[in-house]
């Protein structure tokens, strides 16, 4: 289980978050929603150690990842897939993938490449293996950033955004292969701004607003009149993005 | 010394002058890279008072002439301490502090321009400090690194030729003992300029090679 416990976090003056709870479970597709600048980017790198809480707890599988020495497990069981892929340039696809199972899980090199390998042909990119990231398309480098960590096994995947930084045509490459993770019983903590998307695949859909959870429902009634759309932040903020 | 004419075998005194020059530039070299990288590493880490006493000694390295710095350790510290400094082991050691003091701040820039995002895609991964710097950013650094670093040793093979005032019979004082013998400076000096524009086109020319195989992988080559 995933748990988020009354979490605060301010950057200066600024809070983003201000006493968020969350639980994910096993098997759960968690979608979190919300405007720019709600906090939903900064509620992942909290879960991921990227943060340091400044109130509230954290954790992974009950490691907590506000101490130093928990956070190493925390981390080994929540895999991250990144708005602007951040994969290494210096590396090729297949070299990304198998970085962190080598040098952390201790894995060895033919294993892990036979695994990255058989990672990248389930996404549809078994011939870009030895390809460098410069050399790959937005879509292309988003999907090795996925399987660079389905490649930890992890148990629960964070995903920040990662299709704002594509077009429309590379979004529906990489929303078909989280569509089929998800259907394949990932738990996924999927933060976004595909509405529609979002509402295929998850279980729950969460609206952060200003640091605030105001919304924690199943799909079905987050859309219904008397659920979600009751709030009318939620109302709002659905009409807005449905018009674009 | 009454003056004479050039003979065959000023030819191999130049190739001594010159052999010593390279020797000396690659030993400070080596040292030099391997201390500012090292230093580099402590800042990396922020090793306390270690981090603070590493920029100091590199603030004063780079802002005094390296003239006064050989001067120092070679007539100064045997003076202050009692030691015996020959003429080569001042030469090592004010070449190779000095090479390391650039080094260093090479290292520092090209480690902070590695993005944030880099360090923390592989920290979140599980990769510690070390894993992170030696996999991630050592290799990426150290592409960056190469321009800056080749200009700083094309530079240093020139200040090599200091030492010959505390009398290391390299490349430069070979040059001045044929020119007091000859009193041919035009000729004299000439052929000692273009032994040391060889070597540096050299330095220049392997480094430009690194550097392509470096960043071989930025470069655009299929799609």
């Amino acid at each position: 289980m995933l748990k988020v416990e009354n979490v605060k976090k301010a950057f200066g003056p600024a809070t983003v978050l201000d006493g968020v709870d969350l639980t994910v479970n096993p098997g759960e597709v968690v979608s979190i929603l919300g405007s720019s600048g709600s906090g939903k980017s900064t509620l992942i790198r909290c879960i991921n150690g990227l943060e340091k809480l400044d109130a509230g707890r954290i954790t992974v599988d009950d490691f907590d990842v506000s101490r130093p020495k928990e956070l190493a497990e925390a981390r080994k069981r929540s895999g991250t897939v990144f708005q602007l892929f951040n994969l290494y340039p210096h590396l090729t696809a297949l070299h990304n993938i198998t970085l962190a199972p080598i040098e952390v899980l201790k894995r060895s090199r033919a294993e892990a490449e036979a695994e990255g390998r058989a990672l990248l042909a389930s996404v549809g990119m078994g011939d870009r293996a030895d390809a460098y990231p410069a050399q790959l398309s937005g879509g292309q480098r988003q999907r090795v950033g996925i399987c660079r960590a389905l490649a930890m096994k992890p148990r629960y995947l964070l995903l920040d955004e990662v299709t704002s930084a594509l077009d429309p045509e590379m979004t529906a490459e990489v929303l078909a292969i989280l569509a089929r993770l998800a259907a394949s019983g990932t738990t996924m903590v999927f933060v976004t701004h595909e509405i529609e998307f979002a509402r295929q695949i998850s279980h729950r859909i969460v609206f952060l607003e200003k640091g605030v959870l105001l919304v924690d429902l199943p799909t079905k009634q987050f859309f219904s009149a008397d659920g979600g759309l009751a709030q009318p932040r939620v109302a709002q903020f659905l009409s807005k993005m449905r018009k674009d | 010394m009454r003056f004479a004419e050039f003979t065959p075998f000023d030819l191999v005194l130049l190739a001594q002058g010159l052999g010593v020059t390279i020797g000396l530039f690659l030993v400070t070299s080596l040292i030099g890279l391997l201390v500012g990288v090292l230093w580099g590493v402590v800042r990396f880490y922020r090793v306390p008072i270690l981090m603070q006493l590493v920029t100091f000694v590199s603030e004063i390295l780079k802002n005094s002439p390296v003239l006064v710095q050989l001067f120092l350790v070679f007539f100064g510290f045997p003076a202050f301490f009692h030691l015996n400094v020959t003429p080569v082991q001042a030469a090592i050691v004010t070449l190779s502090a000095n090479t390391a003091a650039f080094v260093y701040v090479i290292a520092v820039s090209s480690i902070e321009s590695i993005g944030r995002d880099q360090i923390e895609a592989a920290r979140v991964f599980g990769l510690s400090r070390w894993q992170v710097l030696r996999l991630v950013i050592a290799p990426q650094a150290a592409a960056f690194s190469i321009g800056p670093l080749t200009a700083l040793l094309v530079n240093q093979l020139q200040v090599t030729s200091l030492i010959s005032v505390i009398g290391v019979m390299d490349l430069a004082k070979i040059g001045a003992t044929l020119n007091l013998r000859t009193l041919k400076p035009f000729v004299v000096w000439t052929a000692v300029g273009i032994l040391y524009y060889l070597t540096a086109k050299l330095v220049a020319t392997l480094g430009a090679r690194l550097e392509r195989r470096l960043r071989a992988h930025s470069a655009f080559r299929c799609l």
